[in-house]
C-alpha cells in the first residue's frame, strides 16, 4: 500500500513537468546562492580570526599582570627562558612567540605618530603565524636596522621602502632614547590596531634599546587546539595574566555573533521561498486534482494516506531543490574557498575594517544539515494549507459531473 | 444487507431555498430477494433532480441524512465516523462513477489494483484478479496502458473493474452509461450482468438509461425525493 502512495507521490510530483522544473530550479537557485553567502560570511569572519591569532593573540595569551591596563616596559614577564621551556614541554601547544612592546612616537621629517614598537624573532613569528604571508611590499628582513612598518602606519607617515624612520621611547631608566631605522618591509596582517600602529624590529635590538633584562618579554603568544589549556594555565601562573584570544578581542566575537544573524536572516528569507514556492505549486496542484482526491476519498482512501500522498508530493520537490542546490551550492562554495572572491575595487574601505582584498569562502558540512533539514521543514508546513483544502472539501461536490 | 427506514434529507436546510431531498425513504436491498442465485441487480429511476443519486450517495456512505436510519449489513451509517465509513466503503462497497474516474498517473492495471492494494492484498493475488477481472471486461491488452490513451468505452470498464476486483459485497453504479455510446452501453451493461452473475456482487445502478431498465431485475422508481415504485 506504501509503495503504491509513494508511486503517486512520485509521479504526481512531476506529473506536471514545467511547473515541477520552474520550483525546483528556484529551491535550487536560491539554496545554492544562501550557501554561498553562508560560505562568504563565514569565511571572512574565519580569516579575521586567524589573521588576528597568527599576528597577535594566538589562541591565548600570556602577559605580566597589569601590562593590559599599563602598557610600561616595567610591567614585563620574567624568566621566560624557564616559561618557554615548560610551555614547549607540553604536547598540545603548536607554537610560541615571545614579543618585546613598547610604546613610542615615529617620525619622519614631515610626519609622526604614536606606534608600538614589537621586538620579534622571525624565525619564531614564521612558525607562529607564517609572518612572511603579511607582507605588502619590500621584503621580510630586518639587516642593516630594518625595521617593518604597518601598512596604515606607513601611510600615515607617508614613507616607502628604504624610507628612515625614528622611533623614540622611554628605556628601563626612564631615559628617553631614539633610533633611526630603514623600512625594509611594509606588513598588512588585517588586524586594525597593528596596522596602524606596528613597528617590527629584531628582538635583541629592542632588549638593547630599551635595556631590559633579556629574559623578560612583554607577551607569550601561544597556538593550540586544545579547549583546555587556558584553564590549565590560569591555574599554572597564578602572578601572570593569561587570556584567550576572545577575551582579547571580544569585537571579533561581536563580529562573529553578527555574522551569524546576517546568516539567519538569509537563511530564513531562502526558506521563505522555498516555503511559497512549494506551497504554490502544491495549491495549484491540489486544485488540479480536488476531483480526484475526492474520488479516492469515496471508494475508501483515507485522508491519512491522501496527507501522506501529499507530504510525499512535497518533499519530492523540496528534495529535488536540495540535491541540485546543494551540487550548485558546493561548486560554488568550492571556488570561493580555492580562488576567492577578489574585492580589490572595495579594497581600500575593507582593509580599514581588517578585511582582505580576496575573500575565500568556508565550506561546513552544518551548512548543507541544516539546510536539509530546514528545506524538510519547510516542505512539510507548506502543504497544511493545501491540505485543509482537501480536508475541507465535499467529495460528492467535487466529483460531480458539469453537465 | 442494507436496510434504508424513513430516511430524510434536506439540502439548504433551514434556508430560503430549502429542498426535502429524499422524504421517507424505506428500502431494502437484499441479495437473493430478487433471485436466489445471484446478488441483487437493481435500479434507480426518475427524472432528472428526482434524487437518484443523492439516494445512492447515502446508501454508499457518501453523504449524510437528516433523519431516519440506514443499516448496512448490522452497522447503522448515521451512528459510524467519517473513518469508520471510509472503511466500509473500501471494503464492502464499490463505486463506479459517470466520468470513469481513473487515477491518470496509474496504467491500467494498477487503477483495478488499486483497491486491493489498499485492503493488502499480496501482489500474486492482486495480479492474478486483474488478470482475471481485465479478461472479463476484455481490457487484458491495455494493461500497461495510461487511462488517458484509452477510449471512453475502455475507461468506463477499467472503472468497472476497479469496483469490482477487491470483490466488494455491493456495487454502486452512478449514471455508468450517461458517457457512453449505445454500442459501448450496450456492451458495459452486458459486462455488468456477467459480473452480476459470476461473482455474485449486487449491483445497484442509478440512471435513466433506456439500456440499463432494460437489463436490470429491479426498478425502483423516484419522483420528487419520494420512491413511488418499488
Amino acid at each position: 500500500m506504501y509503495k503504491l502512495i509513494l508511486k503517486l507521490a512520485f509521479d504526481n510530483a512531476f506529473l506536471r513537468l514545467s511547473r515541477t522544473m520552474l520550483v525546483i530550479i528556484m529551491i535550487a537557485v536560491s539554496m545554492s546562492m544562501m550557501l554561498s553567502i553562508q560560505g562568504l560570511y563565514d569565511g571572512m569572519t574565519l580569516s579575521m580570526i586567524e589573521k588576528t591569532k597568527r599576528s597577535d593573540s594566538g589562541e591565548i595569551s600570556i602577559y605580566a599582570k597589569g601590562y593590559r591596563l599599563s602598557k610600561t616596559i616595567t610591567n614585563s614577564i620574567k624568566n621566560v627562558s624557564k616559561i618557554k621551556k615548560v610551555l614547549e614541554a607540553k604536547p598540545e601547544i603548536d607554537a610560541l612567540a615571545i614579543r618585546i612592546k613598547a610604546d613610542g612616537l615615529s617620525a619622519t621629517a614631515r610626519k609622526s605618530s604614536f606606534s608600538t614598537m614589537i621586538g620579534i624573532d622571525l624565525k619564531e613569528e614564521e612558525h607562529f603565524g607564517t609572518f612572511s604571508e603579511f607582507l605588502k611590499e619590500g621584503e621580510v628582513t630586518f639587516s642593516k636596522r630594518g625595521v617593518l612598518l604597518g601598512s596604515e602606519l606607513a601611510k600615515t607617515l607617508k614613507v616607502k621602502i628604504g624610507s628612515k624612520v625614528i622611533f623614540s621611547a622611554q628605556d628601563s631608566d626612564g631615559e628617553i632614547n631614539a633610533m633611526a631605522l630603514k623600512v625594509r618591509g611594509i606588513m598588512q596582517t588585517s588586524n586594525i590596531s597593528l596596522d596602524a600602529s606596528a613597528m617590527y624590529i629584531d628582538k635583541k635590538v629592542l632588549q638593547e634599546f630599551l635595556g631590559i633584562p633579556k629574559d623578560a618579554a612583554m607577551q607569550i603568544a601561544i597556538r593550540t587546539k586544545s579547549k583546555t589549556l587556558e584553564n590549565s594555565l590560569v591555574a599554572e601562573y597564578r602572578t601572570l595574566e593569561v587570556k584567550s584570544f576572545l577575551s582579547l578581542y571580544p569585537i571579533i566575537k561581536q563580529m562573529e555573533d553578527m555574522m551569524v544573524i546576517f546568516n539567519s536572516i538569509t537563511f530564513f528569507i531562502v526558506m521563505l521561498v522555498v516555503f511559497i514556492g512549494i506551497m504554490g505549486v502544491m495549491y495549484v496542484s491540489i486544485l488540479d486534482r480536488i476531483r480526484e482526491f475526492g474520488i479516492m476519498r469515496s471508494i475508501g482512501l483515507s485522508y491519512k494516506l491522501i496527507r501522506l500522498q501529499i507530504f510525499l508530493e512535497a518533499l519530492f520537490l523540496g528534495l529535488s531543490g536540495y540535491i541540485i542546490g546543494a551540487i550548485l551550492g558546493y561548486a560554488a562554495l568550492s571556488y570561493l574557498k580555492h580562488v576567492g572572491l577578489d574585492l580589490s575595487a572595495f579594497a581600500d574601505g575593507m582593509e580599514s575594517y581588517g578585511m582582505s582584498k580576496v575573500i575565500y569562502g568556508d565550506i561546513k558540512l552544518s551548512y548543507f544539515t541544516s539546510t536539509l533539514l530546514a528545506i524538510i521543514g519547510a516542505s512539510l508546513l507548506s502543504v497544511l494549507p493545501p491540505l485543509r483544502k482537501i480536508k475541507t472539501m465535499n467529495t460528492i461536490e467535487v466529483t460531480k459531473v458539469e453537465t | 444487507m442494507i436496510k434504508i427506514e424513513n430516511v430524510n434529507k434536506y439540502f439548504y436546510k433551514g434556508e430560503d431555498r430549502e429542498l426535502h431531498a429524499l422524504k421517507n425513504i424505506n428500502l431494502s436491498i437484499e441479495k437473493g430477494e430478487y433471485s436466489i442465485e445471484k446478488g441483487e441487480y437493481s435500479l434507480l429511476t426518475g427524472p432528472s433532480g428526482c434524487g437518484k443519486t443523492t439516494l445512492l450517495n447515502v446508501i454508499g456512505a457518501l453523504d449524510s441524512f437528516d433523519s431516519g436510519k440506514i443499516y448496512f449489513e448490522d452497522r447503522e451509517l448515521g451512528a459510524l465516523s467519517e473513518d469508520e465509513k471510509t472503511t466500509i466503503r473500501l471494503n464492502e462497497i464499490g463505486f463506479v462513477f459517470q466520468a470513469y474516474n481513473l487515477v491518470p498517473v496509474l496504467n491500467v492495471e494498477e487503477n483495478i489494483g488499486f483497491i486491493m492494494r489498499l485492503r493488502g492484498f499480496p501482489d500474486s493475488e492482486i495480479r492474478e484478479r486483474v488478470k482475471e477481472v481485465a479478461a472479463i471486461l476484455e481490457i487484458d491488452t491495455k494493461l500497461r496502458s495510461l487511462p488517458s490513451t484509452l477510449s471512453g468505452g475502455q475507461q468506463q470498464r477499467v472503472a468497472v473493474a476497479r469496483a469490482v476486483a477487491a470483490k466488494p459485497k455491493i456495487i454502486l453504479a452512478d449514471e455508468p452509461t450517461a458517457n457512453l455510446d449505445s454500442k459501448n452501453s450496450k456492451a458495459l451493461m452486458d459486462m455488468m450482468r456477467s459480473l452480476n452473475v459470476t461473482e455474485n456482487i449486487s449491483i445497484v445502478f442509478a440512471s435513466h438509461d433506456k439500456d440499463v431498465l432494460e437489463s436490470v431485475d429491479r426498478v425502483i422508481k423516484l419522483n420528487d425525493g419520494e420512491i413511488i415504485e418499488s
